[in-house]
């Protein structure tokens, strides 16, 4: 048990930058207002989250706990009721450039080949690209989610799990300072998702990027992340975050022989057993 | 056992062989018949209708002013629409008078249609007169538009314009307001601005129910097309239909009908085609 390796920092190059806060959520209330029952819902109450740039988060809870709301609210999707979110240092007032997202449920242009859905994903920013440039760009991510082949094909045409990556590539594409990935693996099968991971991780250490991502894996969270928000059932609130001192990169050694990687698995498990059974009492409202 | 399986969707022993994901298969005469063979059916079936039709008359069960000869019927249409026959003239004026009134109820009612999705404020102007102008039948307008503008061309025009705009208003309302929320979050994530989200996001997902707006309008034109042409004036097929009946020729009369059918389903055949090469996507399976 000595061997436990030491907190793990990205490499030297993203160290400067490493502690300015990217996200920068405070007591931030928000929910829905649903018109037609005349009653309005709380999705997520009192988070406080900073997140530094280059940070890897991963965010775990119980569905229908405000995880998709989260990310909406960082993307400027959603605005909320009360309490602050700031980007670099500004308040959130809508959609940006440096933040791209993953749709928990594709959202796809059914009217587009997969191509012309990648190329969305930098239609409307201003980039030097030339017309070559922005084709090999398509085709860089498109080959690195494993869609090579299929370019000319239909949303209709392909399997949920390709969907899926469409829609991967398609904000992978922007290069965007800030990734925000809602359940980007739920849909792709156990082997895929491991290099997917793998991936992303190198591109990630590549590129810098913060990236926060949702996922219902809670060994894709370890895996993944630097942090895990654990989120409990609605209306959301932080349970824990939990520092995953893990080595990187991630995937060059056997991270599941690793005691800490079970002892850190087991404590988020924990935490989200306790707020399963809470929702359960709780019951649908 | 070991069998190979072949694959279902590929017809056995054609094609390359099967070592990738994909080959290339060439129709067997059983892919012919499969194709095809509904369409033989059909020509199967009309030619016994028509026999029968021809058996049935020429024993004269029912009198041969109510029932002519299928003969008859088809000599008459061979006539009437040889160069100078009496119905060529008849279809080239409502054809012109339909796409005229199509075109216009286009240009007008798909803008109308889908201001009013994308606004609230233009959908509490137009929808009151937008319903109350869809739900009354448009013949019970005749009347009033003979009163105004007399039997003239533009009274038909008026008609088949009014029959076929509100499908289409109500189709493209129908379409921008149940355009998918997520797709619309896409493009806002991506930097669409709200011009990029109406021409790139909102206006795509319309297409279909613009079309089936159009074809639904078209339908709808035809009946107002009849209408005005039985309710007055000397020109066109609906007219035609009257001046049979009234010269007890019932062979052109049935002409006549035969040529509005190929006509309206000629039309929704067109639309069709437009459909397929303007929304490909929508074709799940065929
Ligand atoms: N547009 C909306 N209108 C009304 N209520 C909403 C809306 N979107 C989400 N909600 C509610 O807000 C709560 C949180 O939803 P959210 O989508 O953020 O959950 P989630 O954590 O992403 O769940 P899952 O893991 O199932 O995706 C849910 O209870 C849901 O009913
Ligand atoms: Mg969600």
């Amino acid at each position: 048990m000595t061997n436990m390796p030491s907190p793990a920092t990205r490499s030297a190059t993203s160290a400067a930058g490493r502690n300015d806060v990217v996200i920068d959520a405070r007591d931030l209330v928000v929910g829905y207002r649903k018109l037609r029952e005349k009653i309005e819902l709380t999705a997520l109450r009192d988070v406080n989250l900073q997140i530094r740039r280059g940070e890897f988060i991963c965010i775990v809870g119980p569905s229908g706990c405000g995880k998709t709301t989260f990310i909406n609210v960082v993307a400027g999707l959603v605005k909320p009721w009360q309490g602050t979110m700031h980007v670099n240092g500004t308040p959130v007032k809508g959609p940006g450039p440096d933040r791209a997202m993953v749709f928990q449920d594709y959202a796809l242009m059914p009217w587009r080949t997969v191509q012309e859905n990648v190329e969305f994903g930098l239609e409307f920013v201003k980039h030097d690209l030339s017309k070559q440039q922005l084709a090999d760009r398509v085709a860089h991510y498109l080959d690195l989610v494993g869609l090579k082949g299929f370019e000319k094909s239909f949303p209709y045409e392909l399997s949920g799990g390709m969907k899926q990556r469409v829609g991967i590539a398609r904000a992978l594409v922007c290069e965007p300072e800030i990734l925000l990935a809602d359940e980007p693996f739920g849909a792709v099968d156990a082997m895929t998702r491991e290099g997917m991971q793998a991936e992303l991780e190198r591109i990630i250490a590549e590129t810098g990027q913060t990236v926060v991502l949702i996922t219902h894996s809670i060994d894709e969270a370890i895996t993944l992340a630097d942090r895990v928000v654990v989120v409990s059932h609605r209306p959301g609130r932080i349970r824990e975050v939990v520092e995953v001192d893990l080595p990187r990169p991630r995937f060059e050694y056997d991270i599941k022989a690793n005691e800490r990687y079970h002892e850190l698995r087991e404590h988020v498990w924990d935490l989200l057993k306790g707020e399963a059974f809470g929702a359960a009492t709780e019951g649908e409202a | 056992m070991s069998a190979t399986v072949e694959p279902k969707t590929v017809a056995p022993g054609d094609g390359g062989p099967l070592n990738g994901p994909e080959r290339t298969f060439r129709y067997s005469p059983i892919n012919y018949l499969r194709r095809y063979g509904a369409a033989g059916l059909v020509l199967l079936n009309l030619t016994c209708f028509f026999i029968l039709w021809e058996l049935f008359a020429r024993a004269e069960v029912v009198s041969p002013l109510f029932l002519p000869r299928a003969s008859d019927m088809f000599r008459t249409l061979f006539e009437g629409l040889s160069p100078g026959g009496i119905i060529l003239q008849h279809v080239f004026y409502s054809m012109r008078m339909f796409s005229i009134g199509m075109l216009a109820a286009a240009a007008v009612g798909i803008p109308i249609g889908l201001l009013m999705g994308a606004s609230k404020v233009m959908d509490s102007i137009f929808s009151p007169y937008v319903w109350a102008m869809a739900a009354l039948p448009r013949v019970a307008l005749m009347p009033l538009l003979i009163l105004i503008l007399g039997f003239s061309d533009s009274a038909k025009f008026t008609l088949i314009f009014l029959s076929a705009i509100f499908p289409i208003i109500i189709n493209c309302m129908a379409g921008v307001k149940t355009v998918d929320q997520s797709l619309v979050r896409a493009g806002q994530v991506f930097g669409a601005s709200k011009t990029d989200l109406y021409r790139k996001v909102i206006f795509p997902f319309t297409l279909p129910f613009i079309i089936s707006g159009v074809n639904q309008g078209m339908t709808r034109g035809l009946v107002g097309l009849v209408i005005a042409e039985i309710f007055g004036g000397n020109k066109g097929l609906g007219y035609l239909t009257t001046r049979a009946a009234q010269s007890f020729n019932p062979a052109l009369l049935y002409a006549v009908l035969l040529v509005l059918v190929v006509f309206s389903l000629g039309f929704v055949q067109i639309v069709k085609i437009i459909e397929t090469k303007a929304a490909p996507w929508r074709n799940y399976g065929s």
